[in-house]
């Protein structure tokens, strides 16, 4: 925090002394952007920085400025149409799009943050270059500049086209997320026809209140308690089921190792939905794994067992809440554990032989090694993975929603008032809510969530995992 | 949370590219209108109309609106047309007798494949994106035409779309008194079919009858009753009421007083394993199989059932069923598969001539004869081809009870929520309540 609070101190005391010290081409860079460096004859630098100021000022008066004007209430003129039945043509008024009002203004807005970024530095620039030119040192001609570019400042160079990506493709969704969840975008308010507006706080509040009829918050609490204890089992039984995997076939007594692993990679190479699907047919209420289990009598075993209802003539694999959700994991450690052995065996592979032998030498067994040598070395090598493997596993939105669309019924009727299921993750629930209720609204609030989890979790454990001397600690 | 955001990403980027499209559909009309202004500048507003009937030589007035609209369009009329993945030959032949009709026209029409069903989810994504003309359920009409994704049949053009269908279409595609699609086809509802060899006539016409008669035979009866369209046969049959408000909420009074004796009902004939839930694909394997005698279903799945019975194959309304000792007739939800116009379209003159000429008495014949479908149209209904169908017949049978399906987003997921538990008995003693949490979320408030 201090850091950083003399780091933003720092940056605007530049700003202000290179005002302050600068000569008449630094501060008539103030107005005209060009002006310090066509005052230091860096006339092609002056130019462009001119011609930046000129689109910008344009995009401001022809773009940002009718959208951000209208960025307090996102549009008030709805969409009207007349029809006119002798000519068959219809007149449109000039309506307001609230959606395309909210991107256009997030992305203006972020035009203008940048360019107040460009702003600044420019300023500093020329009053760099006052300073070269008071000391008498080189000023660097335009070719010396582009040369730069891919000599000493090639890093720039390298960063500023995934930073442009990374800001297009993820800044600014996820500014308009954020946005749509102050917003009352739901189906009774979707563009073009209709017009959404801010409504503050008030989605967030509904989600964590709980009343008989708006049951968000019951459904929010039973789903994020589902989405955790998922994330921990699916990741930590394909994580050990990989290892085990690897290990095996690593194994010296293993005969045709290659086979085994071709095998386990057929299984990644065909499509998870369509593996997915079709299990989900196996499993089905009538599927052709209940007809086995009912013709080899062990439905009825299972019912006096009493772990099937005795009212049911087939095992509700996918259909009851319990048994759905261990099938899942189940179904999960099937389509995940070869990709962790893929993992895994590269690790194994790498593992210090020296460190084998000479535990082997001490009279150490294969198990002892397993567990003192082995696991240590892998989880500290796939540590990093494995956090991004339980962040995937939150969002894993493929192996929930394909197993249970279409087949799965709620019985908690609390749920079912919210469209929410027992099965479902945050992120299916969320998709089902925009794509079958388009309530935008709701969704972008739980998608605010689910990014503060991942967020949180990720940023912690990863300085838990790379603080300090780890790995000097493993050797 | 990454769907959804480059669902949207996507999508707006379609916005601008209609908004484009919109744009320059308007400059191509003021072209036109600039066109004739530099023949004839005294009287521009008129000069479309004049300059083009002199060179047709076809005398259009400006009393005939398509001669007008063939006189006002110079450019090749772009559109799009959504049919179904099984409607794509016989569709294409239509759009090329459409073409044929207006020989004075270039037409570019495009079609693309929309299942019916699931119209309304890729409508509402990107309106302005969305096809020119398309074919949809009527089930979708409420949530488009609250999404404004429907142009209003102000008027008709080439037959009169309110009385050449039958009254239950019509209705069907009118919210508030405004006739908003074409209906084309009367065959989306359900009805019962069976297995003669099993049922008799007389059998059919009460469910508890059926039960006991299937269960002597060994078989089984499939009503998907955890499904909110099916479950309303039951408490609708029973009288008890759901409808749909303005706002989009709904009003429903199946927790009213005797209520728990319709609940109790579809419990105990569930409770028999004799009449069992079943999704729509699972029934499809059932009657295959054999296990299964009779269901209740569409037209979507009669195909299935004459197969699988053969000879005995045969479909009549819906039965009865016994409340607290009481008879009641079920009701059904009646379905119509409707086109609709989208107000988006840059040529939305001919687009809506073009949903006529694909809903008008030969298309709708043709579309039986081609794909068996049944015709929303009086004239060709009548015809004695399509009153030997059986499932269309037993669908007319069943319309007396049926009702045009008018009911808001809450409904589905707690109504298919009440069916399961009720048919699978894990509802418990206090149906009631049960009904009551139903209800509130049904009636849940729309904000």
């Amino acid at each position: 925090m201090k850091n950083k609070k003399k780091f933003s101190g720092n940056y605007f005391k530049e700003f202000g002394t290179a005002i302050a010290k600068g000569d008449i081409g630094v501060k008539l860079s103030l107005l005209v952007m060009g002006a310090g460096y066509i005052a230091r004859k860096q006339i092609i630098n002056g130019l462009i920085m001119i011609a930046l100021e000129a689109v910008f000022i344009v995009t401001c008066v022809f773009y940002a400025a009718p959208n951000l004007a209208k960025f307090g209430t996102l549009g008030t003129v709805q969409f009207e149409q007349v029809f006119d039945p002798l000519t068959l043509t219809s007149k449109v008024n000039d309506y307001d799009n609230s959606f395309l009002i909210l991107l256009n203004s997030i992305i203006s807005l972020c035009i203008i943050a940048a360019f107040i970024f460009v702003y600044i530095a420019n300023i500093k620039a020329v009053y760099r270059l006052q300073q070269q030119k008071e000391a008498g040192k080189h000023i660097n001609t335009f070719r010396e500049d582009i040369r730069a570019l891919f000599n000493e400042k090639f890093h720039i160079t390298l960063l500023s086209l995934p930073c442009l990506g990374i800001i297009l493709m993820n800044i600014i969704p996820i500014l308009v997320l954020v946005a749509v969840a102050f917003t009352n975008y739901d189906q009774q308010h979707m563009p073009p026809s209709a017009l959404f507006t801010w409504v503050g706080w008030k989605n967030f509040k509904q989600l964590f209140t709980n009343s008989t009829t708006l049951t968000f918050g019951y459904s929010f609490g039973k789903i994020l308690i589902w989405t955790l204890e998922w994330a921990v089992l699916s990741t930590l039984t394909t994580f050990i089921g990989g290892i085990l995997m690897a290990q095996f076939i690593n194994s010296k007594k293993t005969k045709l190792p290659k086979l085994w692993r071709t095998l386990f990679m057929v299984a990644i190479a065909v499509p998870q939905f369509v593996t997915l699907l079709l299990v989900r047919n196996f499993f089905a209420d009538s599927g052709i794994v209940n007809t086995i289990c009912s013709n080899i009598g062990l439905t009825d075993f299972l019912k006096s067992m009493g772990l099937v209802s005795s009212n049911l003539t087939y095992i509700p694999f996918l259909t009851n809440p319990t048994w759905a959700k261990v099938m899942i994991v189940l179904i999960n450690i099937w389509v995940g554990v070869p990709y962790q052995m893929l993992i895994a065996t590269g690790v194994l592979m790498n593992i210090p032989v020296d460190q084998l032998e000479s535990a082997r030498i001490d009279g150490a067994n294969s198990f002892q090694i397993f567990w003192k040598i082995t696991m240590p070395y892998v989880l500290f090598i796939t540590g990093p993975s494995l956090i991004t493997d339980f962040v995937r596993n939150i969002n894993n939105f493929n192996v929930i929603y394909l197993l249970t669309q279409d087949v799965y019924v709620t019985s908690d009727q609390l749920l079912a008032n919210s469209n929410a299921k027992e099965v479902d993750l945050l992120v299916t629930w969320l998709f089902r809510l925009t794509n079958e209720y388009y309530n935008y609204k709701i969704a972008s609030v739980i998608g605010i969530i689910v990014f503060i989890i991942c967020a949180g979790f990720t940023l912690v454990t990863f300085t838990q995992t790379i603080k300090g001397s780890r790995e000097e600690d493993f050797r | 949370m990454e769907t959804p955001e480059t669902r949207r990403g996507g999508a707006s980027s379609a916005d601008n590219s209609a908004a484009a499209t919109d744009n320059t559909a308007a400059a191509d009309d003021t072209a036109a209108a600039d066109d004739t202004a530099a023949d004839d500048t005294a009287a521009a507003d008129n000069s479309a109309a004049t300059d083009n009937a002199a060179a047709d030589n076809s005398a259009a007035s400006s009393d005939d609106p398509v001669a007008n609209l063939i006189a006002a369009t110079t450019d090749t009329v772009k559109l799009t047309v959504w049919a179904s993945e099984e409607d794509q030959t016989l569709t294409t032949q239509l759009l090329e007798d459409f073409k044929a009709a207006y020989p004075d026209v270039t037409f570019d029409i495009t079609l693309g494949s929309e299942s019916e069903s699931t119209a309304k989810d890729t409508i509402l994504a990107d309106v302005e994106a969305a096809a020119d003309v398309f074919a949809f359920a009527d089930d979708q009409i409420n949530e488009l035409v609250q999404a404004g994704a429907l142009q209003p049949v102000a008027a008709t053009y080439t037959y009169d779309v309110a009385s050449a269908n039958v009254a239950g279409s019509v209705e069907a595609a009118t919210v508030n008194d405004t006739l908003y699609a074409y209906p084309m086809t009367a065959d989306n509802g359900y009805f019962m079919f069976y297995d003669a060899s099993v049922f008799s006539d007389e059998d059919v016409k009460s469910l508890d009858k059926m039960v006991e008669v299937a269960e002597a035979a060994g078989k089984k009866i499939a009503m998907d009753v955890s499904n909110g369209w099916y479950i309303y046969a039951f408490f609708q049959g029973a009288g008890y009421e759901l409808t749909l408000n303005d706002d989009g909420s709904n009003n429903c009074t199946w927790n009213a007083d005797g209520a728990t004796d319709v609940a109790q009902a579809i419990m105990d004939l569930y409770g028999t394993n004799v009449l069992v839930d079943m999704s729509d694909e699972e029934m499809a394997t059932a009657i295959a199989e054999g296990t299964i005698a009779a269901a209740v279903n569409g037209t979507w799945r009669a195909e299935t059932a004459s197969d699988a019975w053969g000879e005995n194959y045969s479909a009549t309304k819906l039965p009865t069923f016994n409340v607290a000792g009481k008879e009641c007739q079920m009701s059904s939800y009646s379905g119509y598969k409707l086109i609709g116009v989208n107000p988006y379209s840059a040529n939305i003159g001919w687009s809506m001539l073009l949903a006529e000429f694909l809903t008008n008495e030969a298309a709708q014949t043709a579309r039986f004869e081609a794909r068996g479908l049944g015709p929303a149209n009086v004239a060709a209904a009548s015809s004695d081809a399509v009153q030997a169908d059986p499932a269309i017949a037993a669908l007319a049978a069943q319309a007396a009870y049926a009702t045009p399906q008018r009911v808001g987003g809450n409904f589905w997921a707690p109504a298919e929520t009440l069916g399961q538990i009720l048919a699978d008995g894990s509802a418990g003693s206090d149906l009631q309540s049960v009904l009551d949490t139903a209800v509130e979320g049904i009636m849940a408030p729309i904000e």
